[in-house]
């Protein structure tokens, strides 16, 4: 099942599967670790969104978030 | 094979928040210079130092998390590494500083590094916060994965240094080009087809860049060289690699986090559980909803309460001294333009400058210390949801805040923000927030006309407050207009890293602070100067009457005789019951005490800028003002406290310090507030309009220093920071249009009122 980012629960991991949208922030994106096939897990849901991706926080706001498709996993 | 010569130049890459500054201070020490760069605003800076006589020149480039560059800013960096910059030479070894807790990120721009053609070594940060967090790093398995040299350091505490300088050094003598990464077949297929049609000598990793970075600064620029036939030669290149399995950009990131990945895995073993550092400790209150925004806000308190606290006595001194020196100017040199040029025009424009020193050095201060330690991230994190509805980010927040002590310090700390369309509309509404040089203004006329006998007590702190809140509340909403209009662009990812805790060191504080100031002095205090030399030649040509005579001359005679009398008038003020005869010696004292003021006032009324003022007068009617106030405001405009001495010039009480309006502790100072508060009411009383409509005019003046930006030092930094005269141009433009309407409606609305 894939859902928009901002759909996710605080504490909630999940794998992006997808990253749509301008050419030049996917690619800031993925230079930054959110990318198809990475673990994220939110740590603050919201508008203006707090993720632990690869151990690092990152704060991404959230209209753009809801482009980045992800699959919730559970560990 | 690179010859070696006897120096050597050495560029530092990395992400930001890797320790690349303090890398760059802890290798060159107090030999720094800063590189500027013709057309953008970013500066590298240099520095420099000597190990087995051999001269290393370091050049710090801006923290990047990739070469794709999306703006002439970030082109600089490109260019410099390739050698493409003709004031620059090429380095001859690249240091790609990477952070040891966060390999599989930082490794991703080292992979980008080896395309250049330029030998690379590998500083491997931060090694002490990976062994704290359980990981091992075999440093030698890196280095093979990697294909270039590794060496383990801890910047802060220069563990590992002298081992990068001696790898550096043999990494340039051996000078080992290293091996750019492998893209697929089809890839370098369509790089060898892209390369022959340019035909020129593009090095082989622009063409990489300019296929990769859709839209990107490298197509924009090759686009416009070599015409349209190229874009439609990427876009058709990009088609065959999208139906190749390799989609750009995507490609890019999954060709290279692949093989990051390969050299983490063979060389980096990591605990099976992440253990739960201090930074998730402190980030669990200091990035929570409500906990969060209250330290916040005691945070911003505290830096506030230090700005205007802090600084005050520190400014009051620098007032203090630049008084002494007009005084000792004034005793040594006879009377005459050239006295007081140097006394009203050079000394008070340098003082006028160095008094904002004070609240830049400690703002800077408070922001080193808050970005050092990493809770800027945090801040800007919390405060992102109320500024994204202006358009704005969360790291508007903080220069916008400062905004409210004084513009400049606010402006200088717009460079946080790395969005060029979110820090110019930063800057350009800066100036809108109320700065406290505004406050005497508001003082003064909420004294002389709000605050009556009998209107209620309340009133006066709310009209202040209400000041305030036009700064609160016009500038979000000019920041948004901007930002659909002017500065429109796809809206910026908001992407921002919260870097871990780390405790700020001192000497790098103390070096942003030297900087900040040095900047500010140097560059806007040239600009500040002349202009208000300007304004003072305004106010001083021409000093002679109709007759000939000299005001100056006049009014040093004026004064000496008031100085004469003094003991005399004392005397008689303090007699109890006076005698008729006494009465009319005090009166005739009293008017010789007071002869300077008025020739000072008859003098200032007939310069240049007065008669400007009442050229002018029909612009000023619809604000309600009489040329007067027209004249206060056109010589406020290098610095906006200025109205207060004006008016005392105006009004022929003489010239007014604008601090006394604020401070109650000096009498002699208060009494001639007192009298000045007394003269424009006494004036406006005799005047048809300005009788009736008193407070109207009042507010009309103070929404117009609310809302105008009659601050040359701002313009100045604003010149700076932008490295353009446009924008400065444009914030002088909008906002003495918005204030001279703002002014209007106020007064009109206001006559209607009170009619």
């Amino acid at each position: 099942m894939l859902v928009p980012l901002d759909m996710l629960q605080a504490g909630e991991w999940a794998e992006v599967e997808e990253v749509t949208g301008q050419p030049g922030w996917v690619g800031r994106l993925a230079e930054l670790g959110i990318r198809q096939g990475c673990r994220v897990q939110v740590l603050q849901p919201g508008a203006t969104c707090l993720l632990n991706v690869a151990g690092c926080k990152l704060c991404l706001r959230g209209g753009e978030c809801s482009q980045i498709l992800v699959r919730p996993v559970t560990l | 094979m690179a010859m070696l010569t006897t120096t050597l130049t050495v560029a530092l890459v990395g992400n930001p928040n890797t320790g690349k500054s303090t890398l760059f201070n802890a290798l060159s020490g107090l030999r720094q210079r800063v590189g500027n760069y013709p057309g953008v605003t970013v500066e590298m800076k240099k520095g420099q130092f000597t190990s087995d006589g051999l001269t290393f020149e370091l050049v710090d480039l801006p923290g990047t998390y990739s070469l794709a560059a999306r703006s002439p800013d970030e082109m600089v960096a490109v260019d410099l590494l390739l050698g493409r910059r003709p004031e620059e030479p090429r380095p001859d070894v690249i240091v790609s500083i990477v952070d040891a807790t966060n390999l599989d990120r930082h490794l991703y721009l080292t992979s980008q590094l080896l395309d250049l053609g330029v030998p690379v070594v590998v500083a491997v940060n931060m090694i002490d916060a990976a062994a704290a967090q359980g990981l091992t790093i075999n440093y030698e398995k890196l280095s093979g994965a990697l294909g270039v040299p590794v060496v383990p350091i801890q910047a802060n505490n220069g563990t590992g240094l002298p081992q990068l300088i001696r790898t550096i050094r043999q990494t340039a003598e051996n000078g080992k080009i290293p091996q750019p990464l492998e893209f697929p077949v089809a890839f370098n297929e369509i790089i060898a087809h892209i390369t022959k049609e340019l035909s020129d000598q593009v090095p082989p990793v622009l063409v990489r860049r300019l296929l990769l970075d859709v839209g990107g600064y490298v197509e924009h620029e090759f686009v416009a060289e070599h015409g349209k036939r190229l874009q439609q030669l990427l876009t058709k290149a990009r088609e065959q690699l999208a139906a190749a399995n390799c989609p750009v950009p995507a490609i890019e990131a999954r060709t290279r986090f692949a093989w990051v990945r390969n050299a983490v895995a063979a060389a980096v073993t990591k605990p099976a559980q992440r253990p739960i550092t201090w930074t998730d400790r402190l980030d669990a209150v200091l990035t929570h909803r409500l906990w969060g925004t209250v330290a916040f806000l005691a945070v911003m308190f505290v830096m506030f309460q230090s700005i205007f606290l802090w600084a005050q006595p520190l400014m009051d001194q620098i007032d203090a001294a630049r008084e002494w020196l007009a005084q000792g100017v004034e005793d040594a040199m006879p009377p005459g333009p050239l006295r007081a040029l140097l006394v009203d025009g050079v000394i008070g424009g340098i003082g006028s400058v160095l008094v904002f020193l004070p609240q830049i050095l400690i703002l800077f201060a408070f922001i080193a210390i808050l970005e050092d330690c990493g809770y800027m991230a945090r801040a800007a994190f919390l405060m992102d949801r109320i500024m994204s509805r202006c358009g704005l980010s969360g790291k508007s927040f903080i220069p916008l805040l400062s905004s409210v002590a004084c513009a400049i310090p606010g402006i200088m700390a717009t460079r946080v923000i790395e969005n060029r369309r979110d820090r110019l509309a930063t800057i350009l509404v800066a100036p809108l927030m109320s700065c406290s040089a505004r406050l005497p203004v508001y003082v003064l006329l909420i004294g002389a006309f709000i605050a009556k006998p009998g209107s209620p007590a309340w009133l006066p702190g709310l009209v202040l407050f209400a000041m305030y809140l036009i700064g609160f509340t016009v500038a979000p909403l000019v920041a948004l207009a901007l930002k659909r209009t002017l500065l429109r662009g796809a809206p910026p990812v908001f992407v921002m890293e919260l870097p871990s805790y780390r405790r700020p060191k001192l000497t790098a504080i103390l070096r942003r602070m030297f900087e900040a100031g040095k900047a500010f002095v140097i560059r806007a205090g040239t600009i500040i100067l002349a202009a208000m030399i300007i304004v003072w030649a305004l106010l001083y040509f021409p000093y002679t009457d109709a007759n000939g005579e000299s005001y100056p001359e006049r009014i040093a005679q004026a004064e000496e005789a008031a100085s004469a009398n003094a003991d005399r008038l004392k005397e008689l003020h303090a007699i109890e019951q006076p005698t008729p005869e006494q009465q009319a010696e005090l009166a005739q004292l009293e008017e010789t005490a007071s002869l300077a003021d008025k020739l000072n006032g008859a003098w200032k009324r007939q310069s240049l800028l007065g008669r400007l003022g009442l050229w002018m007068e029909p612009v000023f009617e619809p604000l309600g003002w009489d040329w007067k106030i027209g004249v206060a405001a056109m010589a406020s405009f290098p610095a906006r406290e200025v109205i207060v001495g004006t008016f005392g010039l105006l009004y022929d009480v003489g010239d007014v310090d604008p601090g006394l309006v604020l401070d109650g502790s000096d009498e002699e100072g208060q009494a001639k507030v007192v009298s000045l508060t007394r003269a424009v009411q006494d004036e406006w009383a005799k005047d048809p309009i300005r009788g009736r409509y008193g407070v109207p005019v009042a507010l009309s003046i103070m929404v117009f220093f609310a809302l105008c930006c009659q601050c040359g030092a701002t313009l100045a930094v604003i010149q700076r920071e932008t490295r353009s005269w446009l924008w400065p141009a444009f914030t002088f433009v909008y906002m003495t249009t918005l204030a001279y309407l703002g002014a209007m409606l106020t007064f009109q609305i206001g006559r209607l009122m009170v009619g």
